[in-house]
């Protein structure tokens, strides 16, 4: 069983930072990019196995991301997990309408994170 | 306009005495006489002169005089014919016409020998009619705007979204909306202000108002105030009304701000809190970060309790933050400005729009928005939607969720991206606002709205807040206001005007007719008579627990059951509450000496006394007509035509009703006998008691 791939989609470095090692560590291959349309280009070059996705993005939002997502055959079954500061009962449900696995709300113990992660991927079988 | 003239007095009367025809008679006769009396004069000077035989004189004088004679009676009678009976024909005809409403035209053929006459009379009246025709019109016309007017004020203050009220220079009710009767409860005409709402800020703003009048300034003034009861704050303006450079009165328009307030001073709450909450973890994170960098030497244990520290104060800052957006959530949820709009009238108005036809599901769904900025978003993104023609088959249904309504809209065919909406939603939303944008709607609205896509299709889905069903429209009062309230009561109660006096026609209905005997009341209506006017709006009605059974006979006669009556309030809740209705009234009722009992025995556990001056239609009627004769509400309503329905009557209601009908028309007969104060009213009822106890024994 080869390693599973995770796409970080955020566009503020500390937190990426900290996510990467995070990710890393927990035995994941990770990409990061910083925008939404580098998040498009980095779907299409390689079908990770989990997105995890902020909203907020320059470019498209991640509700846009998870839509291209959802609607694409070949990545439908990708997971998503979404995140996000703006912390309303609207964008969390805006999200789970717009096909996303899970929603997180900023701030998040790490553990909480790396839990719903292995969650996430515990069900998939890599590509 | 019958006038004589001085120096015509005696012909003048004359001639008025008699009619025209005699006159023309008289003087074709006076002709007749007159020429037969010259003839004979004339013959016998003849005679007298010239002599001869005395025969032919005499032959000749006949003959003439029998001539003159039937000359004169031919002429009368054509004169009287042609002239005299047309001239009478056209004279009756113009006063008829002057006096009333004739439209017809003046048959001019039998006055026909009187020259121009007749088609003078019919000119002068075709110009009557015409005239009359005119200001018939004028009335009818001004009647029409009168009304019009009339209609776009009740509608403007019914519904209006605050609370109005319109009260008098000493503070009484003269009209109320249905917002201010949400507001303040039992509110009615003719009564203090004060009794629903704390008077001193309204007092304070009425002399800062007045003040400025001084000055010539007429403006509005804010106040705070109570409502009666403390439960709710009320923020509202007072303007002065002013007529002939009078102040008329003063119009208070006001709107609840109980809640702006409370979640006002929650928000202010919960920001300081949050700010608490996040500046102590922020700062020992802050001072421990500091120590750990600028200390390369910490003993490794050290270092560990200062991560430790660090660790500790970051789950103290989420918890603060996780806890102020519960909160946050709660207080946002609590607070909607927005007024209640069906669902159907924005889909009616997205429908009307909408390029495409719509498939709508029929809703009585009601939502709190904004609705115009909702139904200009809805037909900005239909006209989105279709603009390029891959989108087919639009359907606009609503579903509701306990508070929350959301608004879907669905299509076949190509999907809709988040960005794409968030371009759409950019868009100014209408030039009627300005700038404003679907986003700056939405976040109005504190809510979003997303593309989904459904095993039955794609989808948008804007969830909105639920509004509770507004007031149906048969809940108009028909009587809210009243501009020509009798002025300030001004000395003792019985020297005034029965007239001026507010009124309260009640009924009892009871399980029995023995209120000593442990018959209870089970229900009690009332009603308000204020200026006259029978407030058919302002009515009291409520069952009662008597705490016993009824029997069967009684609810026969009124039909209240013992089920009926087990979850109502007892007396002292019901009496109480009509004790609040009465106030500052005369109570009236059919034989209230027997409902009076029963409110006059329960008096000790209500704690209230129903000492207020009372009047009986029984009493009234029996001084206004023969006393001897039938006196039941039934004999009243037949004297004076009021109908009551057959299934009305005997309900506390319907009896309450007719009984006001019966004494709003006892009164016109009172005031016509000199029986114009309330003291002289109850002198009368006195008198009317002795008699009818004098005949009893």
């Amino acid at each position: 069983m080869s390693e599973k791939t995770v796409l970080l989609v955020e566009d503020e470095d500390n937190i990426a930072l900290a996510l990467e090692h995070l990710i890393g560590r927990a035995g994941y291959r990770l990409r990061r990019v910083a925008s939404g349309d580098a998040a498009v280009a980095a779907l299409a070059e390689e079908r990770p196995d989990l997105v995890v996705l902020d909203v907020m993005l320059p470019e498209r939002s991640g509700y846009e991301i998870c839509q291209l997502i959802r609607s694409n055959a070949a990545l439908k079954d990708v997971k998503v997990l979404m995140m996000t500061a703006g912390g309303g009962e609207v964008e969390r449900r805006k999200g789970l309408a717009v096909g996303a696995d899970a929603f997180m709300t900023k701030p998040f113990a790490t553990a909480e994170l790396t839990a719903q992660i292995g969650a996430l991927l515990a069900g998939v079988d890599s590509a | 306009m019958a006038h004589y003239w001085p120096g015509l007095t005696v012909p003048e009367r004359l001639s008025a005495r008699l009619g025209l025809r005699l006159r023309f008679a008289l003087f074709f006769a006076v002709l007749g006489l007159g020429g037969a009396c010259l003839i004979a004069a004339a013959l016998w000077f003849g005679h007298a002169r010239a002599g001869g035989a005395v025969d032919g004189y005499v032959v000749a004088g006949l003959i003439a005089t029998l001539g003159l004679v039937g000359l004169s009676v031919w002429i009368g009678l054509l004169f009287d014919e042609n002239v005299a009976k047309p001239i009478l024909a056209l004279a009756s005809d113009l006063t008829t016409r002057a006096r009333a409403d004739v439209d017809l035209q003046i048959d001019e053929a039998p006055a026909r020998h009187l020259g121009a006459l007749a088609p003078a009379a019919n000119a002068i009246n075709a110009a009557l009619t015409e005239a009359r025709a005119a200001r018939q019109r004028a009335v009818e016309r001004e009647t029409a705007r009168l009304a019009r007017e009339k209609a776009l004020f009740e509608a403007l203050f019914r519904d209006l979204g605050e609370g109005a009220v319109v009260a008098t220079p000493d503070n009484r009710v003269m009209l109320y909306n249905r917002m201010a009767q949400e507001l303040l409860g039992d509110i009615g005409l003719d009564r203090p202000l004060a009794v629903f709402l704390r008077p001193e800020p309204v007092l304070d703003a009425l002399a800062r108002m007045q003040a400025a009048r001084v000055r010539g300034q007429i403006s509005a003034e804010t106040f705070l105030a109570a409502s009666a009861d403390g439960k709710r704050f009320l923020l509202g303006r007072v303007s002065p009304v002013i007529s002939d450079e009078e102040l008329s009165g003063h119009v208070l328009i006001f709107r609840d701000a109980t809640e702006d307030l409370s979640a006002h001073a929650h928000q202010d709450h919960l920001f300081n809190s949050l700010l608490e909450g996040v500046r102590r973890p922020a700062a020992t994170i802050g001072a421990l970060l500091d120590v750990m960098q600028s200390g390369g030497d910490l003993p490794p244990e050290t270092r560990a309790k200062f991560a430790k520290g660090i660790e500790d104060e970051v789950t103290r800052l989420f918890e603060c933050l996780t806890l102020m957006a519960k909160q946050h959530a709660a207080v946002k949820s609590r607070r909607w400005p927005m007024s209640p709009v069906a669902v159907a009238h924005i889909f009616d108005g997205v429908a009307a729009k909408a390029p495409v036809p719509l498939k709508i599901t029929q809703t009585d769904a009601m939502l709190g928005c904004d609705g115009f900025a909702v139904t200009t978003l809805m037909g900005a993104i239909i006209a989105h939607l279709t603009e390029d023609a891959t989108r087919e088959r639009l359907t606009l249904a609503v579903e509701t969720e306990d508070a929350e309504t959301r608004l879907v809209l669905g299509w076949q065919g190509e999907s809709v991206t988040d960005g794409q909406l968030t371009g759409w939603l950019e868009e100014p939303l209408s030039s009627a606002y300005g700038d404003y944008s679907g986003r700056d709607a939405l976040k109005a609205h504190q809510t979003d709205l997303w593309a989904e896509m459904t095993a039955a299709g794609h989808r948008i889905v804007l969830p909105l807040s639920t509004a509770a069903q507004q007031l149906t429209p048969g809940d108009a009062r028909p009587e809210f206001y009243d501009f020509n309230l009798p002025g300030a009561p001004v000395g003792e109660l019985a020297d005034r005007e029965l007239s001026d006096l507010s009124f309260v026609v009640f009924d009892t209905e009871t399980t029995g007719l023995s209120p000593r005997g442990g018959d209870e009341i089970v229900q009690i209506a009332g009603l308000r008579i204020v200026n006259g006017r029978i407030l058919r709006g302002e009515t009291f009605d409520s069952l009662v627990n008597p705490g016993r059974p009824i029997p069967t006979a009684s609810t026969r006669v009124h039909h209240i059951t013992d089920a009926m009556v087990q979850g109502a309030p007892d007396i002292v809740t019901v009496g109480q509450r009509f004790h609040d209705f009465c106030k500052g009234a005369v109570l009236v009722a059919h034989n209230a000496p027997f409902d009076l009992a029963f409110l006059r025995l329960k008096e000790h556990v209500i704690g209230r006394r129903f000492d207020h001056p009372v009047l009986c239609t029984v009493l009234m009627s029996a001084g206004l007509f023969d006393h001897t004769g039938q006196h039941t509400l039934d004999a009243l309503c037949e004297r004076f035509g009021v109908f009551i329905p057959p299934e009305a009557r005997h309900t506390a209601m319907g009896d309450t009703i007719a009984t006001a009908e019966v004494f709003v028309r006892m009164m016109d007969l009172l005031q016509a006998k000199g029986v114009t104060t309330l003291g002289k009213a109850i002198r009368e009822e006195g008198r009317m008691t002795r008699i009818r106890k004098a005949q009893k024994y």
